[in-house]
C-alpha cells in the first residue's frame, strides 16, 4: 500500500500544481470580495461588542474609564428598583402596542385586499405614518395630545365626552405613547400583511367559496393558516423594534409624569448621557441584547416551525 | 474719503442694503465710534420693524486694523431658546455683530435642548477636545465643572485694567446671586442670568372689592398677597374655577409647570425652604454633614410635599405636563390668579401683542416674595419650631444661566471679552427689562431706589408698566436679600441628584406615590448617588460647600 502510495504520489501531485495556482488566485479574489465585509464586521459589530464588554466592567465617571468593578455593572441590574419598574413599563408597552398593531394591521390588510373605488389612495394614505420620523411624531403628538383645548381632546368633547389628561396622568401618558406608536407602526402590518395576502393562491378560496364555506371559515381555516409564518416573522420585527422605543418617549413625556412611561432604552440613554455612567449604561445594553435575543429565538423557533424547514 | 465711505455705509443701513452684522463690521474698518454706530443702528428700518422691546446699546469699540483677538473663535454652547429672539440664546445672537467688530474674532453659537446641554459639555471637556470655548452654564454644574477641574477661574481677566476687556461691576450683583458665581474662592460664572423664583399675582383680582368682600366672608380674614402657603391655598381655592380673564371659562387659582425632566424639582425646592429652613437651621436641607445621610424626607420635606399636592389641585391637570413655556403662556392669558417662578414671567408680562408677545396681564402683575410658614421642622434637632412672624426663606433656585469658561479653550481671553461684554451695565439694565432674551435681573442697577439706582421711568422707557416694576423688583430684591436664603448645592452629583429628585416629586404630585414614599424614595436614589461617587469625597465637598 505504502509503495503504490509513493508511486501514485507525483501523478496526484502533478494535476494538483496547476490548479493550485488558479485556486491561489481564486482565493485571492475570494478574499478581496469577503474583505469589506469583514473589515465592517470587525469595525462596527465585534470592536464595540468587545469594547462595550470592557465598558460594562469598569467604573466610568464623566465618560472617563475609573477602576475595573468586574461584575459589579452587572450585580446592579439586579438590585435596581428603578430599572426594574422601566422593564415592567416597556414590556406594558411592546405587549400593548404590538398586539393592536397585529391587529388592526392584518385587519387592514384584508379590508384592502378586494376591487374597491380609490384602494390605490386609500392605501397611500394609510401608509404615510410609516414614513415620518419618531421624533416628529412625538413633537406632533404633544400637540395632538394638548390637554387644554388639543385636536384629541376637542373632538372627544364635541362628541360629549370629558377633557383627557393625556400627558399628565400617569395612565394616560402610557395610553398615549402606545397610541402614537400604534399610529406609526400600524402600515407597517397592514403593508407587509397586504402583500403577503395578494401573494396567496386565490384558488383555495374559491374552491372553499363554492364548498359553501362562510367568509370567517375561509379566513380562519384557510387564510390565516396561510399567513402565518408571515404574520410571525412581522410579530416579531416589531417586538424587537417595540423593545428599542425611544424617540417618541422622549419627545412626548420625557419618561413622565414621574416615571410612568420611562422605557428602558430612555433609562440607559439617561444614564451614560447625564451621568456619564457608560459602565452601568454598557450592562444594561446588554440585558436588553439579552431579552431581544430571548424573543428573537422564542420566534424565530416558531417561524422556522411554520416553514417546515429543519431545526 | 473716510467720511463719505462712512456716509455711505450709513446710508446703505438705513436703506436696508446690508445687515446690521455688515455694518457693523464695515464700521470698524472705517473706524465709526461705538456711540455713532450705535445711533445708526438705532436709526435703521429693521430695529424699528422688530420692535420687541429695548435693543441694548453698543458698547464696544470697533478694532479697524487693531483687533486684539483677529482670527479667533469662540464658540458658545447655550440651550436652545429658540434663536435670534431665543431665551438664553437671543442676546449672543443679537451681540454677535458688535463682538465681532470689536475683537477681530468670530462668534460660533452653539444651541442645543436643555437635556443635551451638560452630557455635551461634559463629554467635550471630559476628552479635553475644547470644541466649546464657553457654556451658559446651570449654576448647579459648578460642583462637578470645578470639582473636575474643566473651568478656568477669571479673576486675573476680571482684575486687569489695562482696557483689555469691557469693564464691569462685580459687586453690583447682590449677594444672593453673587454668591453662585464663585467657588471655593474663585471666579467662575461671569453674572448674565440671576435666577430666583417670586411669587406673582394678579393685582386687579386682589383689588376687586367683590372678590375681597367673598374672600373674607369665604375664609375670615382679608384678601390679601399671601405672606405663608396656607394663605396661599385659600387664595388659590377661592380664584379656582372662577373666570378670571372675562372669557366665559372658567379658570384657575394657581398655575405651575411640572413637566418631569424640566426644572420642575425647582418649584418644591422654593417652596419647601421655609418648612426646612428657619433661623435655627440656616443650612441643612439636603444632607447630613457628618455623615452625608441625605435629609430630603425629614418631617418638613414632607409636610411641604403634601402642601404642594394640596395646592395643585386648584390649577389645570395638564400643568404637570407642562413645560415653562406653557405654564407662563397660561398665567399671561389671564388663566390663573397665582403662580411662583423666576423672573422671565414678570417681563414677560409686559410683553403684550403689539410688542410682538402674547401677555393679556400688563399692569396686572403683582409679585412678592414666595410665601412663608408659621413654623418649621429643624432637621438638626428634630423638632417643629414655631415662628411668631411667618418664615421667609430667600432662593436663587433656577440655573442662573451664565457664562463659564472652559479650560480647554483656545481663545479664553476672546471668550472672557464676550462675556464681559455682555455683563457691562448698560447690556444688562437691557436685558433685564426683556422678557424673551430670558435674563433676568439681581444687580443693583435693575433695581429702584433706594434699592438700587434704575428708575420707574427707566422701567417705562423699557416698556413696563410702573406698578408691575415697582411690585416686580421690589419682590425680588428682598428675595434676594432676605436673610434666610434656600442652601443651593453645588456638590459633584448635583444634577444626578437633582434629576433624581424631579422624577420622585413628580410621581408624588401626579399621585403615584405618597409624599412619604416619594421622597423616601428620593433618599434611597441619594444614597445609591453618593455611594457610587464616593461618600467621603461627597462629605468633604458638601462640608467645604456649607463653610464647616
Amino acid at each position: 500500500m505504502r509503495g503504490e502510495a509513493t508511486v501514485e504520489a507525483p501523478v496526484r501531485a502533478a494535476p494538483r500544481s496547476e490548479p493550485s495556482a488558479r485556486w491561489r488566485a481564486r482565493d485571492r479574489a475570494k478574499w478581496f470580495f469577503l474583505l469589506p465585509g469583514v473589515v465592517w464586521i470587525l469595525l462596527f459589530t465585534i470592536f464595540p461588542l468587545l469594547y462595550a464588554i470592557r465598558m460594562s466592567l469598569h467604573a466610568y465617571r464623566f465618560g472617563i474609564e475609573g477602576a475595573f468593578v468586574g461584575l459589579g455593572n452587572f450585580q446592579r441590574l439586579l438590585t435596581d428598583a428603578v430599572l426594574h419598574e422601566d422593564l415592567v413599563t416597556t414590556f406594558q408597552f411592546v405587549i400593548s402596542s404590538v398586539a393592536v398593531e397585529m391587529v388592526v394591521g392584518v385587519s387592514l390588510a384584508l379590508l384592502f385586499n378586494r376591487e374597491m373605488r380609490g384602494r390605490g389612495l386609500l392605501r397611500t394614505l394609510a401608509t404615510l405614518p410609516l414614513f415620518a420620523t419618531p421624533v416628529a411624531i412625538g413633537y406632533l403628538g404633544i400637540t395632538l395630545f394638548y390637554e387644554e383645548g388639543g385636536p384629541v381632546n376637542a373632538f372627544i368633547q364635541t362628541l360629549g365626552g370629558s377633557q383627557v389628561p393625556w400627558l399628565s396622568n400617569p395612565f394616560w401618558a402610557k395610553v398615549a405613547i402606545i397610541l402614537l406608536d400604534i399610529w406609526q407602526w400600524t402600515p407597517f402590518v397592514f403593508l407587509v400583511s397586504l402583500a403577503g395576502l395578494q401573494g396567496l393562491s386565490q384558488d383555495l378560496t374559491e374552491a372553499s367559496e363554492v364548498d359553501g364555506a362562510a367568509w370567517w371559515q375561509s379566513l380562519v381555516f384557510i387564510i390565516l393558516p396561510l399567513m402565518a409564518p408571515l404574520l410571525w416573522l412581522i410579530l416579531l420585527l416589531r417586538a424587537i423594534e417595540a423593545f428599542k422605543v425611544f424617540d417618541t418617549v422622549v419627545t412626548l413625556t420625557a419618561g413622565g409624569p414621574g416615571r410612568a412611561t420611562e422605557v428602558i432604552s430612555r433609562y440607559t440613554y439617561i444614564t451614560m448621557r447625564k451621568f456619564s455612567d457608560y459602565g452601568y449604561a454598557a450592562a444594561q445594553g446588554f440585558l436588553l441584547l439579552l431579552i431581544v435575543a430571548i424573543l428573537f429565538t422564542l420566534l424565530w423557533s416558531r417561524i422556522k416551525h411554520n416553514y417546515g424547514a429543519p431545526r | 474719503m473716510a467720511d463719505r465711505k462712512q456716509l455711505e455705509l450709513a446710508r446703505a443701513l438705513l436703506a436696508g442694503r446690508i445687515d446690521r452684522r455688515d455694518f457693523l463690521k464695515q464700521a470698524s474698518v472705517l473706524g465709526i465710534s461705538a456711540a455713532a454706530a450705535d445711533l445708526f443702528l438705532r436709526a435703521a428700518p429693521g430695529a424699528r420693524a422688530q420692535d420687541s422691546g429695548p435693543v441694548p446699546p453698543v458698547v464696544a469699540e470697533p478694532c479697524g486694523d487693531d483687533c486684539p483677538f483677529a482670527g479667533q473663535t469662540v464658540t458658545v454652547l447655550v440651550n436652545t431658546g429658540g434663536g435670534e429672539k431665543g431665551s438664553i440664546e437671543g442676546p449672543f445672537h443679537e451681540v454677535r455683530a458688535e463682538f465681532e467688530a470689536a475683537t477681530g474674532a468670530t462668534l460660533n453659537i452653539a444651541a442645543v435642548p436643555f437635556e443635551e446641554h451638560f452630557p455635551k459639555l461634559i463629554e467635550d471637556m471630559a476628552s479635553g477636545t475644547g470644541q466649546y470655548d464657553t457654556s451658559v452654564a446651570g449654576a448647579w454644574w459648578l460642583g462637578d465643572l470645578v470639582a473636575a477641574d474643566f473651568l478656568l477661574a477669571y479673576d486675573e481677566y476680571y482684575n486687569d485694567t489695562s482696557g483689555k476687556f469691557p469693564e464691569w461691576d462685580y459687586d453690583a450683583v447682590l449677594t444672593g446671586p453673587r454668591s453662585l458665581l464663585e467657588y471655593g474662592g474663585s471666579k467662575y460664572m461671569v453674572p448674565n442670568d440671576h435666577d430666583g423664583q417670586v411669587l406673582y399675582y394678579r393685582s386687579d383680582l386682589f383689588a376687586d372689592s367683590e372678590h375681597q368682600a367673598a374672600f373674607a366672608e369665604a375664609y375670615n380674614y382679608d384678601l390679601a398677597v399671601p405672606t405663608t402657603w396656607d394663605q396661599f391655598a385659600d387664595i388659590a381655592e377661592y380664584f379656582n374655577g372662577k373666570d378670571l380673564n372675562g372669557d366665559g371659562e372658567p379658570d384657575s387659582g394657581v398655575v405651575l409647570h411640572l413637566k418631569v425632566g424640566q426644572q420642575g424639582m425647582f418649584h418644591f425646592m422654593s417652596f419647601s425652604a421655609p418648612f426646612v429652613i428657619g433661623p435655627e437651621n440656616p443650612k441643612l436641607y439636603w444632607f447630613n454633614p457628618d455623615d452625608m445621610t441625605p435629609l430630603v424626607n425629614s418631617a418638613g420635606h414632607v409636610a411641604a410635599l403634601n402642601k404642594l399636592i394640596e395646592i395643585t389641585k386648584f390649577g389645570p391637570e395638564a400643568m404637570f405636563g407642562w413645560n415653562l413655556p406653557e405654564g407662563w403662556s397660561y398665567f399671561l392669558a389671564g388663566r390663573a390668579a397665582m403662580t411662583f417662578t423666576w423672573g422671565d414671567l414678570g417681563a414677560l408680562a409686559q410683553e403684550t401683542a403689539e410688542r410682538g408677545g402674547q401677555s393679556t396681564v400688563q399692569g396686572m402683575t403683582g409679585a412678592g416674595p414666595i410665601p412663608g410658614t408659621n413654623g418649621y421642622f429643624n432637621v438638626a434637632t428634630n423638632a417643629m419650631v414655631e415662628t411668631a412672624e411667618p418664615n421667609m426663606v430667600g432662593n436663587t433656585t433656577g440655573g442662573s444661566w451664565a457664562g463659564v469658561i472652559s479650560k480647554f479653550s483656545k481663545a479664553p481671553e476672546a471668550t472672557y471679552f464676550l462675556l464681559a461684554l455682555m455683563a457691562t451695565k448698560p447690556k444688562s439694565v437691557v436685558y433685564g427689562y426683556r422678557g424673551w432674551d430670558g435674563v433676568d435681573p439681581g444687580r443693583t442697577f435693575h433695581f429702584l431706589p433706594p434699592n438700587g439706582d434704575n428708575s420707574i421711568e427707566g422701567y417705562e422707557g423699557g416698556g413696563w408698566a410702573a406698578a408691575d416694576a415697582e411690585a416686580y423688583t421690589t419682590a425680588y430684591f428682598e428675595n434676594f436679600g432676605a436673610e434666610l436664603q434656600f442652601p443651593y448645592l453645588r456638590i459633584p452629583g448635583t444634577f444626578e441628584y437633582w434629576q433624581a429628585f424631579d422624577v420622585r416629586l413628580s410621581e408624588a404630585v401626579t399621585g403615584q406615590s405618597s409624599a412619604e414614599d416619594a421622597l423616601n424614595a428620593a433618599v434611597a436614589d441619594f444614597e445609591g448617588i453618593t455611594d457610587r461617587l464616593g461618600r467621603e469625597t461627597q462629605l468633604e465637598q458638601y462640608r467645604t460647600s456649607l463653610g464647616l
